[in-house]
Parts: structure tokens; sequence; C-alpha cells
């Protein structure tokens, strides 16, 4: 590694900045999710929403590894927060490969940080693994939720659904990104800080 | 009112603990109270520790943020226990939906109240250099801890000026009320975060050398104490695995 690619404090203090906005921001949204039809939507809000930091922090990244630490940093918080283990994995992997394009784009093109944005939204559907994976362990341990919220979220989450909501996690990562590019053109360009 | 609320000082600590012991208490309990791992035979445990927080808030004298935990958190288990059985329908999903939540959120945002208002960032990054993680991870990580308080603080004032101006729920669309948050929040933290950057690199920050650290962290007795109570769910994960409990 020379000098140009490693990275450096400032690189790493932008993954904490950066983070801490992401985290703050989706935390927000995610409080909707004690309506059972929210839980499923929340793969899609929280992208939307989430994805505006994101294109702005894309602007900072030259360097190889740090959508991968931002990636790894969600997932963790994702688990710290009470979504089981599958978002700290899936924040790791899903980190990798979006690096992995964005820098097959040199970090400046703009229709790859768009399709790795939605790849590293993919975090986000890992929450719901655990719905599929062991839906009655889930409940389980959630039985202080009530009987008629576990009924129509069990009804909410068929198996059929996990792809749709793959799918869905992916395209609102895309839609966000275009949306957070928008509002980077038509405020953070402006202001300078672009 | 609240402001301030989540800045660390190093006065007023009261019972000192080291924050590695925090961070334990913090994840076993984001494990076994919000996450409820280990189901019945770690269930008893729980009221333990969800006084934990609000012993640890009163020692380090942050009493109105306990009594107000200690309110709400008995208030929704009273609730849940007398209203539960009695109602139906829209009123029962509604009680114990709130209550549910609220006695499940509760103690881990306290505790991590209490883990962000106590610990200095230095302490931090001193017990994660302990832990012998890589600076890649400790710096993020610790910008983000400092950080925290300070993305909620501009977001509380935002949305006081925002409501001043009539943008909130009820008065313009939508989409306008997220983006007229959302555009001010991003615009002042980038503007800190800058600042911090700048600040953080002329004490050396992310140089080649290796930082010294003069924070003096340690385990004491009440480190131990609560070390053992972190141990006590896992033992009994462990030991429901080879089949010792039902």
């Amino acid at each position: 590694m020379n000098q140009e690619t490693k990275l450096k404090g400032k690189d790493l203090i932008n993954v904490g900045i950066y983070a801490a906005i992401y985290c703050v921001l989706t935390t927000m949204v995610a409080m909707l999710g004690y309506i059972p039809i929210m839980i499923p939507l929340l793969v899609v809000l929280c992208p939307l929403i989430g994805s505006t930091p994101m294109m702005l922090f894309m602007t900072k990244v030259k360097k190889f590894g740090m959508v991968t630490l931002m990636g790894t940093i969600i997932g963790l918080f994702l688990w710290i927060t009470g979504m089981g283990y599958w978002p700290a994995i899936f924040g790791l992997v899903c980190g990798f490969l979006a690096d992995l394009l964005d820098k097959s784009g040199n970090y400046k093109s703009a229709v790859k940080t768009i399709i790795g944005n939605g790849i590293l939204h993919i975090t986000l559907f890992a929450n719901m693994i655990p719905l599929y994976t062991d839906i009655d362990g889930y409940f389980a341990s959630r039985q202080d939720f009530g009987q008629e919220y576990i009924t129509s979220l069990t009804n909410i989450m068929q198996p059929w659904t996990a792809p749709v909501l793959l799918i869905c996690s992916f395209a609102a990562g895309i839609v966000g990104a275009l949306i957070g590019r928008k509002l980077l053109k038509k405020h953070f360009m402006k202001a300078g800080i672009v | 009112m609240l402001s301030g609320m989540f800045q660390a000082s190093i006065k007023n600590r009261g019972l000192i603990l080291d924050p590695r012991t925090k961070f334990l208490l913090l994840f076993t309990m984001s494990i076994f109270v919000l996450g409820g791992a280990g189901g019945n035979i770690t269930s008893y445990l729980m009221p333990v520790f969800c006084a934990v927080p609000a012993i640890a808030l009163f020692s380090a004298k942050r009493i109105k943020p306990a009594i107000v935990y200690l309110l709400l958190f008995s208030g929704a288990i009273l609730t849940t226990y007398f209203f539960a059985g009695r109602t139906h329908g829209l009123a029962h999903f509604l009680i114990i939906g709130i209550c549910g939540i609220l006695s499940r959120f509760l103690p881990c945002i306290m505790m991590g109240t209490y883990l962000i208002s106590t610990t200095t960032v230095s302490e931090f990054t001193a017990a994660m250099q302990r832990l012998h993680f890589s600076e890649k991870i400790i710096i993020p990580l610790s910008v983000m801890f400092r950080f925290f308080p300070t993305v909620f603080d501009e977001f509380r004032s935002i949305n006081m000026a925002m409501k001043m101006r009539g943008i909130q729920f009820g008065g313009v669309g939508a989409a306008k009320m997220i983006e007229y948050r959302l555009v001010p929040l991003m615009t002042c933290c980038v503007k800190i975060g800058e600042e911090l950057s700048a600040a953080a690199l002329t004490r050396g920050l992310g140089g080649e050398v290796k930082r010294t650290n003069i924070c003096k962290i340690g385990f004491h007795l009440q480190d131990y104490l609560v070390l053992s109570l972190c141990v006590i769910p896992y033992l009994l994960l462990v030991l429901r695995c080879f089949g010792l409990f039902a």
C-alpha cells in the first residue's frame, strides 16, 4: 500500500461523521416500526432517507476501504441496537462489494456510485432475516409485544416476500441515491460543501 | 433544558466504571433485554439488568433522567400487568405495543445515555486500544461517539426552528418536511465535522507514530461485580446448549 491509497486520519474521521449522521437518521425513521405494517416498509423508507448523507459521503470517498468501513460500522450499530448478528455480516460483505464496484468507477462514476449505494442498503434487509429463518424463535422472545402484533406481522412476512424485500431495499437504495444527488445539486453545491 | 445531557463531563461521575465494563454491559443488555436472546431461562435476570441503568444514572448524579426512566419503565410494566387481560381489539393492541416497546427499549436507551454521558472520548479510545482494535476502526468509532450528541443537539434546534416556521405535521407536505430538516442538519454537521477533523489532525490523530493516552482506566471492585453479572446470561445460554436446562 503506498501513500496515495492508504487511509489517513481525515478519511477515517469522515467515515465516523457520516456514519453518525446516517445512524441518527435511520434510527428516527425506524421508530415507525412498532406499527406492524411499517416493518417491511422500513426496508424502503430507511434507504430513501439515508441515501442523502450517503451520497454526500461518496463525494468525499477517494480511497478503497472507506465504504467497507462504513458498511461494517452500520452493521455493528444495528447489531448493538438489537437486530441480531445478520446485519453485521451483511454490512461487511455488502460494504465490500459496493466498495469494489465504486472502485471500478474510480469513485467518480455516477452510475456505479448509485448502484453501489443500492448494494450497501441490502444491509438493511438483513434486519428482516430472523423473521424468515426463525419466526417462532423471534416471537418467543417478543411475547410482550402482544398477540395481535405477532399475528399481523406473521401474516405480512410470508416466505415469498424475502426476495421481494431484498430487491425493494436495493431499488430503494437506488431511488434514494437519485433523490440524494438531486438534493446535493439543489442545496450543497450552491453552498460550496461538495 | 435537555441540551448538554449527553455531553460527557469528568466531574460528578460517582461510581467510576471502566469503559470496557460499560460496553460489555450495553452489549449484554442489547442482546438479552432488547434482543430477547435466551428466552425463558434468562428472563428472571431481566429486572436486575433493567435496574442497572437507574442505579448507574443515580450514582452519576443524573437524577432527572433516572427518575423519568424509573417512572416510565414501571408505568409500562404496571399498565401491561393490569390492563393487558382486560382490554380487547385496538386498545389492547396499542397498550401492549407501546408498553412492550417501552419496557424493551428504555433500559438499553438509558444505558446508552449513561455510557455516552459519562465516558470521555479519550477514555473510549484508551479502552479500545487496550482491546487491541485496529486504528481503522477506533478512529471512526470514536468520532461517531463524539458526534452523536452533536447530531442530536443540532437536530433538536433545527426542529424547533422549523416548527417556528410552521413546517411540521399538517402544515406542508411530508417531502418538504423532511427536506427542510435533512438539508440543514447535514449542512451544519458537515461544517462541524470539518472543524472537528482539523482539530483532531492538529493533535496528531492518524499520524505515523503511535499516540499516547494519559487516561487511567482499569478494573476495580465495582467493575468485577458488573462483569460477573454480565457473564451469567451467557453462561446460562451455554449451559442450555449442553442440555442442562429443558
